[in-house]
């Protein structure tokens, strides 16, 4: 880990996409992800296309470098279908992408909409062969009889290229839509989430899944909680979880039975009654669940707070961060224009000292596990100068605004960071806006 | 207050069907989530809707709390502020969240997109405040009723909660007269009996738009059959099939003079989504014509 945990200074690196208001539907950010050496990020977006970003990795040994992430191939992921049954289009916005451990000198990621998964194989080509005496100038094949000498041909450099090209689609298996997949430490299989259902992949086979969670009732008019998050542990192959929207959590072994309905743990924190309210079920649906890096926690998002698991106690979280409590006032009008369905993400930083999570107005909140800080940064062109240091904000709920305060009254709803990203190993962080990606890094003293 | 309440709420409901309707046909696969709120105005500061106003209206007390400093611990979860004002706030909160609630289940079924984790979300908050009211009803029904100044002896029915528990099917009753004791508390024990099966077939179809979705294991048999030549006139009839608008409309419309002031929200965006839904079908008849 590069500097320590508590005296972080994050400072603006880059910022990627349109700078005009007016956002295109199309380029609006779904999925932002690191793979698992923080070299390569990748996005996706609502119109179904793929970028992934490289990171320079010359002068990383120098004090004061600057890691910059550029371009490093972009490609459509999916495309939009309609499904003639229910008369809907079936829509290309990339829900989630996951990096695959890399074993060869190729990339692989899968990336899902809401009906189709599929596995991206990206690699590198900077070598051609050349040479070849089998080919006449206008490019036919001479006649073989003609050609008296074997010529073996040699690879020359050739500019860099990047080829990324489908391996593998998964369809078919979801009636409902996708929310979450997760490659599992066995490196063969993956999980693939939707409302109702869980299904087990295998890397290598496309034309069948193993279904092992299934919640959809009999009777769909008894339905009343939908799946909304699940992964697998990062070390234990059977081992997977679920959220669901009523605010519990599922820990799962594929050891027990084929159909993991019934969990080994539940995990569900009474209510508070002195907070009930019409909106109660709504704010504790879970939005995004993550397994810290060590195995031993389990992170969840909630409407208005992130809460820290420890696997062995189910009947509370062992933390619990408040993210955006001002607006547990405001609730009525969250719910009438709909942000009270914003599902937000959260993300460990490497040693799981520290959690991050997005909110409104471009806002997004840091907290320090183990020096109980936290601080609130955020994403805006006007901080877009290069190595410039953030300034934390404040947020004033009520009472008299101090000078640089902002009030909850003038926050920009529509202005709301989803997804968020961190380096494995660094300080270093990708912080989705609407349609404009930033990365910030720790500045190094 | 009443008043203002109602009109709010309906201008609101009134001036967001009468966005552009082409946003919708342009954009089916836009979910009725992101339409919401695009129509709400991108990139713009998004001050506080007038339900904010009301909000500060009808809570003098919570506004002047927070403005002493206190952050979100005396005013939570939106108008819960303290049990001697929770009462009138309490039913004004839960009437307005019924009647939103009614309006996004009722929108999602007009052909777009939906999200099952929202519709069960909104499905169960619907639940709650029947289940609230039930309890409301059971409770608080005579002191309200005795606010209205008439007797309970002289209404045959206690309440719409109560009455209606021997069938066995049903799941919602709307608010009547306990909550609003200003209206014409005489014919309300007519309304109480009619109104419920509106109400009913509004919730029960909602669950129903719901409920299409578990027949469909089989949509991959038909991935091979080329339909693209139908595909806008797909569209309408998925409004057709999927929309019960007919059905819930007509009942709430005719119920609308005497109802006015519980449903007048609901009634009312109804009445304009039935509009403009005639007028999508035209726009869509012309476009498969041409």
């Amino acid at each position: 880990m590069a500097g320590p945990g508590g005296d972080m200074q994050w400072c603006f690196s880059q910022v990627k996409g349109a700078i005009d208001d007016d956002v295109a539907e199309a380029d609006i950010i779904s999925t932002v992800e690191f793979n698992h050496t923080g070299e390569l990020l990748a996005t996706g977006d609502k119109g179904g296309r793929v970028v992934i970003f490289q990171q320079e990795i010359e002068n990383k040994n120098l004090p004061q470098f600057r890691s910059e992430y550029n371009v490093y191939s972009t490609f459509q992921s999916h495309e939009p279908e309609f499904d003639y049954l229910k008369s809907l289009e079936i829509e290309e916005k990339i829900n989630k992408i996951r990096w695959l451990p890399q074993k060869n000198a190729a990339q692989f990621l899968l990336s899902t909409n809401d009906k189709t998964i599929k596995l991206w194989k990206i690699s590198e080509r900077d070598k051609r062969p050349e040479g070849y005496n089998l080919k006449e100038e206008d490019g036919r094949y001479k006649d073989p009889n003609t050609i008296t000498s074997l010529r073996v041909p040699v690879l020359i450099p050739m500019d860099l290229m990047v080829e990324a090209s489908p391996r593998r689609v998964f369809a078919n298996a979801h009636t409902y839509h996708i929310n979450s997949i997760s490659v599992n430490s066995d490196d063969e299989t993956y999980l693939s989430a939707d409302d109702l259902r869980i299904n087990l992949w295998h890397l290598e086979i496309t034309d069948r899944s193993f279904n092992i969670v299934d919640i959809k009732p009999a009777n769909m008019e008894e339905l009343t909680e939908v799946i909304t998050a699940a992964e697998f542990h990062p070390h234990q192959c059977n081992t997977f979880v679920y959220s669901s929207s009523k605010g519990t959590l599922r820990l799962c072994d594929m050891r027990a039975s084929a159909l993991c309905d019934k969990h080994s743990k539940l995990f569900e924190e009474p209510e508070d009654p002195s907070n009930r309210s019409f909106f109660s079920e709504i704010i504790s649906s879970i939005s995004d669940v993550k397994f810290s890096h060590n195995g031993r926690y389990m992170m969840t998002r909630d409407y208005l707070s992130v809460k820290i698991w420890d696997l062995n106690m189910e009947n509370r979280p062992v933390e619990t961060y408040q993210v955006h409590e001002y607006l547990r006032s405001k609730l009525c009008s969250l719910y009438e224009n709909d942000c009270i369905f914003d599902k937000f993400e959260c993300c460990w930083n490497g040693n799981d000292s520290v959690v991050m999570t997005g909110s409104y107005n471009n806002f997004f909140r840091m907290f320090d596990r183990g020096q109980r800080r936290d601080v609130t940064l955020e994403a805006s062109r006007e901080n877009s100068k290069p190595m410039q240091v953030l300034k934390p904000r404040k947020v004033c709920a009520g009472g008299k605004r101090k000078k640089d305060e902002i009030s909850v009254d003038s926050l920009d709803f529509n202005k709301k960071i989803l997804h968020t990203a961190w380096h494995p190993q660094d300080n270093i962080i990708a912080v989705a806006t609407t349609n404009n990606l930033y990365i910030f890094q720790d500045k190094v003293n | 207050m009443h008043k203002v309440l109602s009109e709010t709420v309906k201008s609101r409901g009134t001036q967001r069907r009468n966005e552009p309707k082409t946003r919708r046909i342009h954009t089916p696969h836009e979910t009725s989530h992101e339409h919401l709120r695009s129509m709400l105005g991108r990139g713009v500061k998004r001050k506080w809707s007038c339900l904010e106003e009301l909000e500060a209206e009808s809570l003098p007390a919570a506004a002047e709390k927070e403005k002493n400093g206190e952050e979100g611990g005396g005013d939570e979860d939106g108008f819960l502020v303290g049990p001697s004002k929770s009462d009138m706030s309490h039913l004004q909160q839960r009437q307005l969240v019924l009647g939103l609630c009614m309006e996004k289940l009722q929108g999602y079924q007009a052909g777009m997109e939906l999200s099952l984790r929202r519709s069960v979300l909104l499905i169960n908050t619907l639940r709650q405040i029947q289940e609230d009211m039930q309890s409301d009803g059971v409770g608080t029904c005579t002191s309200q009723v005795l606010l209205n100044g008439v007797h309970p002896d002289s209404m045959p029915v206690t309440c719409p909660g109560c009455a209606e528990s021997d069938d066995g099917d049903l799941s919602l009753s709307p608010p009547l007269s306990p909550e609003f004791p200003s209206q014409e508390a005489n014919s309300t024990t007519d309304q109480q009996k009619s109104l419920p099966a509106a109400a009913i077939h509004t919730f029960s179809d909602a669950v129903n738009a719901m409920g299409y979705l578990s027949d469909l294991a089989l949509d991959d048999i038909f991935e091979d059959i080329d339909t693209s030549m139908y595909e806008t006139s797909e569209l309408p009839s998925a409004w057709v099939t999927g929309s019960l608008w007919p059905i819930s409309v007509s009942l709430w419309t005719d119920e609308d003079v005497k109802m006015r002031s519980p449903s007048h929200a609901s009634a009312g965006s109804l009445q304009s989504c039935l509009m403009d839904l005639n007028e999508l079908d035209h726009i869509m008849e012309i476009l498969v014509k041409s």
